[in-house]
């Protein structure tokens, strides 16, 4: 479980972050949820230790977050990450180098379930592949947790459809993952857990399972009252 | 297997809810095996913990049952399949009432369009001829 306690982020005198606290678990899909600008990307940099944070805790099962905590978490970016004139499978060649982590057989099977070719340069890609490549180099990696950064962001449809696909195949596996988004349609029906934020803090965090069951409302519906409150 | 998801309803129950009617119309059949919970994850484009959920109430209820390894079955229950069957008839009979109930059309016209419009609608399916 990663557990996030009561984390402030300031940016010069700009308050990111203003006391967040959450928690994932291990086979879950956990969702954060805010317009842009509301720090849910700040929260996925701490947790990957890349950002210091001013104040608060995050641990992943007993343990501090460390620099050695890419080994078992693993950030996919919304943005091209690899050298725009290496091909892709040049950068899964650079990525099994780095990463001890490093499962072949899912990379090849990642670049059959998303249609993927091998000698596609980096810089040729669409902007729909170029998310589908940074989720097939995270997914690769033998790690407990995924963050994703807005992996639905400003892509075509069908590319959408492949990506929300991942996570109800055994790709992910009884891995827990972290989804940042603003665009919840794509993921309505298989989120476990709704974490909405604004201006740096929690406002309401639930199982959408359960707000159908109990309360008979929509994740929208939820976000709507939190949102136009 | 395709479901058409509302938002509002737990996903478990919805697909909790279609299975009942495909073991009512007879589409999945007593002693079938069905897809793991894996398998029906992917195949409905739900969360795995959901599947999880949908079979865990559906073996609490009796209408699939797991030995051993083996995959999970339909019941052959009879009690069971029959108590599936009457509740989905019940069920479409209820969301007719709440529709013609308001409308205050005479019991016996309703009958009457019902059969009329019953044997057409079988006898139209049983030709396939279309118009």
């Amino acid at each position: 479980m990663i557990e996030v306690k009561n984390i402030y982020k300031k940016f010069g005198r700009k308050k990111v972050l203003n006391g967040v606290s959450f928690t994932a678990e291990k086979g879950k899909i956990t969702c954060l949820i805010g317009v842009n600008g509301v720090g849910k990307t700040t929260i996925l940099n701490a947790i990957m230790n890349l950002t210091p944070i001013n104040h608060g805790e995050i641990t992943m099962g007993d343990e501090k977050i460390s620099d050695r905590s890419f080994e078992k978490i693993t950030f996919i970016p919304d943005a091209i990450t690899m050298i725009p004139s290496m091909t892709i499978a040049e950068s899964m060649q650079f990525m099994q180098d780095f990463y001890d982590s490093w499962n072949q057989k899912r990379a090849t099977e990642l670049l059959g379930f998303f249609k993927l070719k091998e000698t596609e340069q980096i810089s040729d890609l669409s902007k729909g592949n170029t998310a589908k490549v940074n989720l097939l180099l995270g997914l690769a990696l033998d790690v407990d947790f995924l963050l994703m950064d807005e992996p639905f962001s400003g892509i075509d449809i069908f590319s959408r459809e492949q990506i929300a696909d991942v996570f109800s195949s055994h790709l992910v596996e009884d891995r827990g993952v972290i989804i940042t988004t603003h665009e919840i349609n794509d993921i309505e029906h298989l989120i476990d857990k709704v974490i909405l934020l604004d201006d740096g803090v929690v406002l309401k965090a639930f199982n959408a399972e359960d707000v159908r069951e109990n309360e008979g409302k929509s994740v929208v519906d939820v976000m709507r009252e939190v949102y136009q409150a | 297997m395709k479901i058409n998801f509302n938002k509002r309803d737990p996903v478990y129950v919805q697909v909790v809810r279609h299975f009942k009617e495909e073991i009512a119309t007879g589409i999945l059949e007593p002693g079938q095996e069905i897809p793991s919970r894996r398998e029906l994850a992917a195949k409905l484009k739900i969360n795995p913990n959901t599947a999880q959920r949908a079979y865990k109430e559906m073996e609490e209820a009796g209408l699939i049952y797991t030995e051993g390894n083996l995959p999970s079955k339909i019941t052959k229950d009879e009690a069971v399949l029959g108590a599936v069957r009457e509740a989905l008839i019940l069920q479409a009979v209820d969301t007719f009432m709440t529709t013609i109930r308001p409308i205050n059309v005479p019991l016996d016209e309703v009958v009457d369009l019902i059969k009329e419009k019953y044997t057409t609608e079988t006898n139209g399916e049983g030709g396939g001829m279309g118009d």
